[in-house]
């Protein structure tokens, strides 16, 4: 079991490795929308809807990110003086109470949606552009990747990237 | 049940210190529970809560959120670039090494790059690795380093265009919708570009006075040491200037309207990035590692958004919006005096809280009522950035105090960092009590058309906010129209 856990861990790695990547070419998509709108007068919102697209799955899974690095912004005014044990049942029963209920509640209520938006191939509401599915199923992603670093963290007892 | 909200919030506020858990988890927490008892007692209707995927949605498809991750990554280089450092030899340098060197270029540099850095923790990071050495090999007392330090790193919340005024003016915006389609009102709703115009004025007023008092700080310090005059002083001068005319030409374009905000900071972030990669700091493992940090930190502010549209969504569906909606417009309180009550809420919330999670938390839930008394959403919003600055700076416990005190790790009286923090506090009141009397301060860098001009949006008379509240009872308005925390901009 403990193996499984370490392998969805790995897995996540590897989603962030690769979609980090993304603000790059979000940069540059968002630059260009000014000399084609203002220069060339044309694609301007095709290079707005895919730096929308990108952006929308560089957000969801930038969630998990910081997660695994324990980035989270916190106070520990009063929980410094807490053991380290006191300090990791919190986080167990923060992530059993909240993250697990709260995630799998995204993501059953937004089931039909985001299927019926994949199943449409759902272009864009303004410009008709195709890829607006992606945004929905983004949703998908950023509930699901939150939900299994949580159980990740629940179970194994090494999971952060801390100091990595 | 609608007093449930409070109690919410209250709760986070309490259970944030008192767990040590990230401010989100809280949050979502306390969403969970209000949203069960909610369901449990019948004040909420299940599929209320089913519109928190759109929601959520929302927040991925938002223009202006796009700017977030390109801040990050503009201070992420800026950091690499090593740009702080020639920024400060080349101000001393400027300055002849005098006495007040090393503290006015600290404070500069707080200007410059705190608008950058996105959050007053990663000023407080920068600075102290930067400044604080120079500071004390100047002679610089250890309070006096730690008051500077703290002061600025709190300058990036009032300079445009920090990450802290872009969100606020999109929590503005949604709140100044949210005022104005209860009223009826015909004013403009405001942007991020008013937000940045009308901070200006006021944030020149107090880095000019800091600077005032970091250079009257500076009588009992020594000539700083002259720096080497070796190969790098070219180089350092280059980068300097660089830096202010980027970081001034981004402001402007962004103030004027050139440009949108998230198309300034792609500019930056593309330029930057080219000038590393050229300058040779992004080879072998940098780059991975800094697009981590950047995506780590954008996790971060979006973990915070998720979390404050989650908790806004039960606090509304609760109704407790519309207590406080009914306090705030009942009170028999003048519209200044309401401001002013609502700006010392936010304050002593600062005492817990991160200017993120204000912005995310409490700025949606204070500032439709108070906006439906006091339109100038303007002057509603850079009040709430000077209270939010201040309340950073107030001894013992100031955000930012604690910060720097954590990131220096210096024994240090809390007496005496506060002796010395207290003329810039005093400097940062003669503001907010400026900016409080005479609104127009706002509004000096407001073009004629943006609906400010020269003179202040008039204050709604009781006789106009009894006929408009008459007007509400008679069409409530539904609760599914009164958007999430952050509404989407397309």
């Amino acid at each position: 079991m403990m193996r499984s856990w370490q392998r969805i861990y790995g897995l996540i790695g590897l989603v962030i490795s690769v979609v980090k990547w993304l603000v790059l070419p979000i940069a540059l998509l968002l630059l260009a929308q000014w000399p084609l709108r203002e220069v060339i007068q044309g694609f301007s919102r095709e290079a707005n809807d895919l730096g929308q697209l990108l952006f929308a799955l560089y957000v969801a899974v930038a969630l998990t990110c910081a997660s695994r690095k324990d980035a989270h912004l916190a106070t520990d005014v009063l929980a410094h003086r807490y053991s380290s044990r006191v300090r990791d049942a919190l986080v167990r029963g923060g992530l059993v109470l909240t993250l697990v209920p709260w995630t799998l509640y995204v993501l059953l209520t937004s089931a039909p949606i985001v299927w019926r938006s994949i199943i449409a191939h759902e272009a864009f509401p303004e410009t008709y552009n195709p890829g607006y599915f992606v945004v929905k199923f983004a949703v998908w992603i950023l509930a699901g990747l939150l939900l299994l670093q949580a159980l990740v963290r629940i179970f194994d007892s090494a999971p952060l990237d801390r100091g990595k | 049940m609608t007093a449930l909200g409070l109690g919410l919030l209250l709760a986070v506020a309490i259970l944030i210190p008192a767990t040590g858990l990230p401010a989100f988890l809280v949050l979502l927490f306390a969403a969970t529970v209000g949203a069960a008892a909610g369901v449990a007692s019948g004040t909420i209707p299940g599929n209320l809560l089913a519109a928190l995927p759109s929601r959520l949605t929302n927040l991925l498809e938002n223009d202006l959120l796009q700017a977030l991750p390109l801040y990050v990554l503009v201070g992420a280089l800026m950091n690499r670039l090593q740009v702080a450092d020639s920024v400060f030899q080349t101000t001393v340098r400027a300055l002849r090494g005098g006495r007040e060197a090393p503290a006015v270029a600290g404070l500069a540099l707080g200007a410059l790059l705190g608008p950058m850095n996105g959050s007053v923790g990663a000023s407080v990071v920068a600075l102290s690795r930067t400044v604080a050495p120079r500071l004390a090999s100047s002679g610089m007392p250890t309070p006096a380093r730690h008051a500077l330090i703290a002061v600025a790193s709190t300058l990036g919340v009032v300079v445009p265009p920090s990450l802290v005024l872009i969100l606020l003016g999109d929590g503005m915006m949604a709140a100044h919708t949210i005022a104005s389609h209860a009223t009826h009102g015909a004013e403009r709703i405001i942007n991020t570009q008013d937000v940045f115009r009308g901070a200006l004025v006021p944030a020149g007023m107090f880095l000019l006075l800091c600077l005032a008092v970091a250079v009257w700080e500076s009588r009992g310090a020594s000539r700083i040491a002259a720096a080497p005059a070796a190969r790098g002083i070219s180089r350092d001068v280059i980068v300097a200037i660089a830096a202010v005319a980027f970081v001034v030409g981004l402001l402007a374009g962004v103030a004027t309207g050139r440009f949108y905000a998230v198309e300034g900071a792609a500019a930056g972030a593309f330029t930057l990035f080219v000038a590393a990669a050229a300058s040779g700091r992004l080879r072998g493992g940098e780059l991975g590692s800094l697009l981590l940090d950047v995506m780590t930190t954008t996790g971060v502010l979006f973990a915070l958004l998720v979390a404050a549209t989650t908790f806004t969504l039960v606090f509304r569906a609760l109704g407790t919006d519309k207590l406080l909606e009914a306090w705030i417009t009942a009170a028999p309180l003048s519209p200044l005096l309401l401001t002013i009550i609502v700006l010392a809420a936010i304050g002593a919330s600062a005492i817990a809280l991160d200017a993120f999670e204000i912005i995310f938390v409490l700025v949606p839930v204070l500032m439709p009522p108070l906006l439906m008394r006091v339109p100038d959403a303007s002057w509603v919003a850079v009040l709430v950035l000077l209270a939010l600055q201040g309340s950073f700076l107030l001894p013992p416990v100031g955000y930012a105090l604690l910060l720097t005190r954590g990131v220096l790790r210096e024994r240090v009286s809390a007496r005496a960092t506060a002796r010395h923090v207290a003329p810039y506090l005093i400097a940062q009141l003669i503001v907010l009590v400026s900016v409080l009397m005479f609104p127009a301060l706002v509004h000096l860098g407001q073009p004629m058309e943006a609906g400010g001009g020269a003179a202040p949006a008039p204050v709604m008379t009781d006789e106009e906010l009894a006929r408009r509240m008459e007007e509400m009872l008679r069409q409530p308005p539904e609760p599914n129209d009164e958007g999430a925390g952050v509404p989407a901009t397309k």
